[in-house]
């Protein structure tokens, strides 16, 4: 089945940058704020693999990814407001 | 459609074929008590809410009356009739009963009466949980209750700053009590949140776009959007608090930034779409009754809706406004004074716009209209005293003064007035009777002089220091004004009370429409209306309201109940065309939401005897622990009892699904849960960050010493979500085996995720490391603490599963609880994968 091969290379690829966010920190060689820029894209990449495919989200109504896009706007605003107010 | 067509959606109930349905569909007859224990129909739930709501303003009130008797004249401590703690409790739990335990409920019993009627909806998406979102809600406020007989209830105020709110101020069992009251009433407000967003999205009638809804239920659903975030947020600082009151976590024990503007940030974050959440419904009642009583449509109807919208949305970037004397920055505080201003001017369209079509109309002053009119009235003058708050300087001075005080019930009692409004403009529908109209004009007289007598001087008065009962002399009047004000508001609530109950036993029979010039669908069906709400399956696809029979009713195949009877509205005059047999079994009884509530309640007494982690020595001890166990089982035993029983609801589907169409009920139900799980481990997440941007943030800092654990349990999620979705191809193969093999190989991996955390953190604990040994290990332990409790939760239902898939379920084409659990398995997965950088790399 098609989907079986997507999934299965999908896990392959979620598993190695899984690994290189550790490398990236261990090997050390961007700086500290770079390797966090670098570490947190992989998060969203990896994040976005699993939502996409595991839960289906490329093959549902997009408004479906909207709803979550809410909920993930609504914790970067307070994220980002909340620790700038006291910088 | 044209906004014009909603002109004639109405119409009068005439011998229509559901009042014959006298067995209520299997459910005990009203007057039995049974009946309002297992009841799941969204009617009696309604009827539950507003009963339970009024209630809880007699409590909230008492409380108040206190307030104002202590401040009838200036005391020293100790002096007048409540002591200094005592006054302290009072003045806080009227705000809290207030604002969650009367005000909101109040608006969500109409919610569920009235919304599911707009809309052409049998009943709500999930009835049960509906059910389960009002005994939660009783059960939270009997917490509440309970607080004042452990020691002491909450004292803090209503906002709980902190570090005021930590056991090192306030250390008594009953203030914990009444947090994890608060808590509960979160998680009933999140329930029903899903299902309202659900319900309105999902189940309205074919024809009925989101352009043509009514304004009510255009107001109830932009309040559940604003719910499901903001609570979420409510949520994460309660769970937070009750880490620190019962664990010991450090979070809001350090006084910088780091604690007590945490705690502010997270609160008014909630706080502040919480002011909308609560005149919202309000609003939606005030238009509707502006409408039926003026005769007239509401000038600017898209604009009107597209403020709402605008204001639902602009509520988020408003919150640092309560926050002006804290110690955020200048340029953040100018920033959010800017947002303030704009957030008042879709306001202002919507009250011009409320205001022109009283002047266009021609108003019939009966009492609802009175109430909706005064509301306005109190809202303008609560809008226009705020607009002082909202400016930084003139905040300086204000905030902390009974200004403030002024202001917030001028907004807040305004909606309380629409509301009164709304519970006579509705009475006649939801109880079949006719209430007393000279006596609700005279109510409204004595509530709308009690009012301005009560909080008017208190702008005069407004140099006294909130939540302070000592007051310079010179005030002494006007604090003696309000205090005989509050006395005559509180009659007029007896008297709306002593109305509606004498109008329901000995009141004049109402009819099915006695508002002329009524435009939404409630009116169009008998008071009260029947069991499944209308006499033939509602559409408005011709323009007008029709019900359909089963023959020219094309939904009735999709699992829609089918149509018991045919109608369609001709000129405003409902016909009746024929009856039919319902085809599809519709349950409306369950016990499980109540056993499920009351076992919470029992789990949350046991819990609030928890301190530093481990119960006390001795028989109270002893007591509160068997009692969290035995709460604890019983709500684990109640919602497998829950999930494990028949039930068939209305599913919907057949008419507007925008913007979801095509995503079953209970998938969306699930969507909308995440998001608002999003919100929750976001503002976990987002503690973390702010404390450690306080702390200074400049180097690698991992909790654990290395990463390879945490690395490991990375693999461990990864893999088991590979399993699942494994375990849902083998499904939708129809292999048996598959799917057993894929949901055991999940359970293994999670299972191993939850040893391989327990063997970090035990080695963690040998080293001293501990939850409150510092707030770094406190957000390490707490934060993947709440993954955990959510891996927890998906292992039992992957039990299920399995025993489902054992005995040869979801290979028959029905592989969708499988799919669903998938989407929650796989959140928790996409969870970690942020979790593991921030705790155990960064």
């Amino acid at each position: 089945m098609a989907r079986t091969k997507l999934y299965t290379i999908i896990y392959v690829v979620l598993f190695v940058l899984a690994t290189a966010q550790v490398a990236v920190e261990q090997v050390d060689l961007l700086g500290y704020w770079a390797a966090i820029a670098v570490i947190a894209v992989l998060s969203m990449v990896k994040a976005l693999f699993v939502a996409g495919y595991y839960q289906h989200l490329v093959w549902e109504p997009r408004s479906l990814s909207y709803l979550m896009l809410i909920g993930f706007v609504g914790f970067i605003a307070l994220t980002v407001a909340a620790s700038y107010s006291i910088l | 459609m044209s906004d014009d067509d909603l002109q004639t959606d109405g119409g009068t109930a005439s011998a229509l074929p559901g009042e014959s349905h006298g067995d209520d569909a299997h459910l005990p007859p009203k007057s039995s008590v049974k009946r309002w224990l297992v009841t799941t129909n969204h009617k009696d739930v309604g009827i539950l809410y507003t009963v339970t709501a009024m209630f809880f303003v007699l409590f909230g009130g008492v409380l108040a009356l206190l307030i104002r008797a202590q401040m009838l004249s200036p005391r020293a401590p100790g002096t007048g009739p409540l002591s200094a703690m005592a006054y302290n409790q009072a003045v806080s739990l009227h705000g809290l009963i207030m604002v969650f335990w009367f005000l909101s409920p109040l608006a969500f019993g109409f919610a569920n009466y009235i919304v599911p009627l707009q809309i052409g909806a049998e009943d709500l998406a999930f009835p049960r949980l509906n059910a389960l979102s009002y005994w939660l809600y009783l059960t939270s406020g009997l917490l509440v209750f309970t607080s004042f007989f452990q020691g002491a209830s909450f004292a803090g105020g209503w906002t709980m700053y902190a570090p005021l709110n930590i056991p090192a101020f306030m250390p008594s069992i009953g203030a914990t009590t009444t947090v994890l009251a608060l808590l509960m009433f979160t998680v009933s407000v999140t329930v029903g949140g899903v299902n309202f967003i659900t319900t309105i999205h999902r189940m309205r009638a074919p024809g009925l776009t989101m352009r043509s809804l009514p304004l009510f239920t255009w107001s109830i659903l932009l309040t559940v959007w604003m719910m499901l975030f903001a609570f979420a947020a409510l949520l994460a600082a309660l769970m937070i608090l009750l880490s620190d009151r019962l664990l010991g976590t450090t979070y809001f024990a350090a006084t910088t930034a780091g604690g007590s503007v945490l705690w502010t940030h997270l609160f008014w974050f909630f706080g502040h779409p919480e002011v909308y959440i609560v005149f919202f419904p309000a609003l939606g009642a005030m238009a509707e009754i502006f409408q039926t009583f003026s005769g007239r449509r509401i000038v600017g109807r898209k604009w009107f809706i597209v403020s709402m919208v605008l204001v639902a949305l602009q509520s988020f970037i408003v919150w640092m406004h309560h926050m002006f004397l804290t110690a955020i920055n200048l340029q953040v505080k100018t920033l959010f004074m800017a947002t303030t201003i704009g957030i008042s001017l879709p306001f202002d369209l919507m009250v011009f716009a409320l205001i022109y079509t009283l002047i266009k109309g021609r108003i019939r002053w009966d009492t609802p209209m009175l109430f909706a009119f005064g509301s306005l009235v109190l809202f303008i003058v609560g809008g226009i005293t705020g607009v002082f708050l909202g400016a930084v300087v003139l905040d300086y001075e204000f905030r902390g003064t009974y200004w403030v005080v002024a202001h917030f019930h001028y907004v807040m009692v305004s909606g309380v007035t629409a509301l009164i409004g709304g519970l006579y403009y509705w009475f006649p529908k939801m109880t079949g009777k006719m209430y007393d109209e000279f006596l609700g004009k005279i109510t409204f007289a004595v509530y709308f002089t009690g009012f301005n007598l009560l909080y008017f001087p208190m702008f005069l008065a407004w140099g006294t220091p909130r939540r302070v009962f000592a007051y310079r002399p010179e005030y002494l009047v006007w604090h003696q004004v309000a205090s005989v004000g509050g006395l005559i508001l509180g009659i007029s609530f007896l008297m709306v009370i002593y109305n509606l109950t004498k109008s329901l036993l000995s009141g004049e029979e109402a009819a099915g429409n006695p508002w002329p010039y009524s435009t939404t669908a409630e009116w169009a069906v008998s008071s009260p209306p029947p069991m499944e709400n209308f006499p033939g399956t509602p559409s408005y696809t011709s323009g007008v309201l029709e019900f359909l029979g089963d023959d020219e009713s094309s939904e009735s195949s999709s699992g829609t109940a089918a149509a018991d009877g045919g109608t369609a509205t001709d000129g405003g005059m409902v016909v009746h065309e024929g009856d039919h047999e319902e085809e599809v079994h519709i349950d409306h009884a369950s016990y499980w939401p109540l056993v499920i509530a009351v076992f919470s309640f029992i789990a949350a007494v046991g819990l609030s005897g928890l301190q530093l982690g481990s119960y006390p020595e001795g028989l109270g001890g002893t007591f509160y622990m068997a009692t969290s166990l035995i709460g604890s089982l019983g709500v684990i035993g109640a919602v497998s009892g829950m999930g494990y029983e028949s039930f068939t609801a209305h599913e919907g589907g057949a008419g507007e699904a925008w913007p979801f169409e095509g995503v079953e009920n209970t998938k969306l139900g699930i969507w909308v849960f995440l998001a608002s799980d999003v919100v929750l481990f976001g503002a976990f997440i987002g503690a973390a960050i702010f404390i450690r941007v306080d702390y200074g943030w400049m180097q690698w800092q991992p909790v654990p010493h290395t990463a390879i654990p945490g690395l490991v349990n990375t693999y461990l999620l990864l893999t088991s979500s590979f399993s699942v979705i494994l375990a849902l191809v083998a499904a939708q193969k129809g292999s048996r085996n598959g799917v057993l093999a894929g949901l055991v190989t999940t359970f293994f991996l999670g299972i191993g995720f939850l040893v391989n955390k327990a063997i970090e953190w035990i080695e963690l604990f040998h080293e001293g490391v501990w939850l409150s040994t510092n707030v770094r290990a406190s957000t390490y332990f707490l934060t993947t603490g709440l993954h955990m409790g959510h891996v927890v939760a998906g292992l039992l239902i992957t039990a299920y599963l399995i025993w489902r898939a054992w005995g040869g379920a979801y290979t028959d084409g029905n592989d969708e609880p499988l799919e669903y659990f998938g989407l929650y398995w796989h959140f928790v997965d996409i969870v970690w994968l942020f979790l593991f950088p921030l705790f155990y790399i960064i």
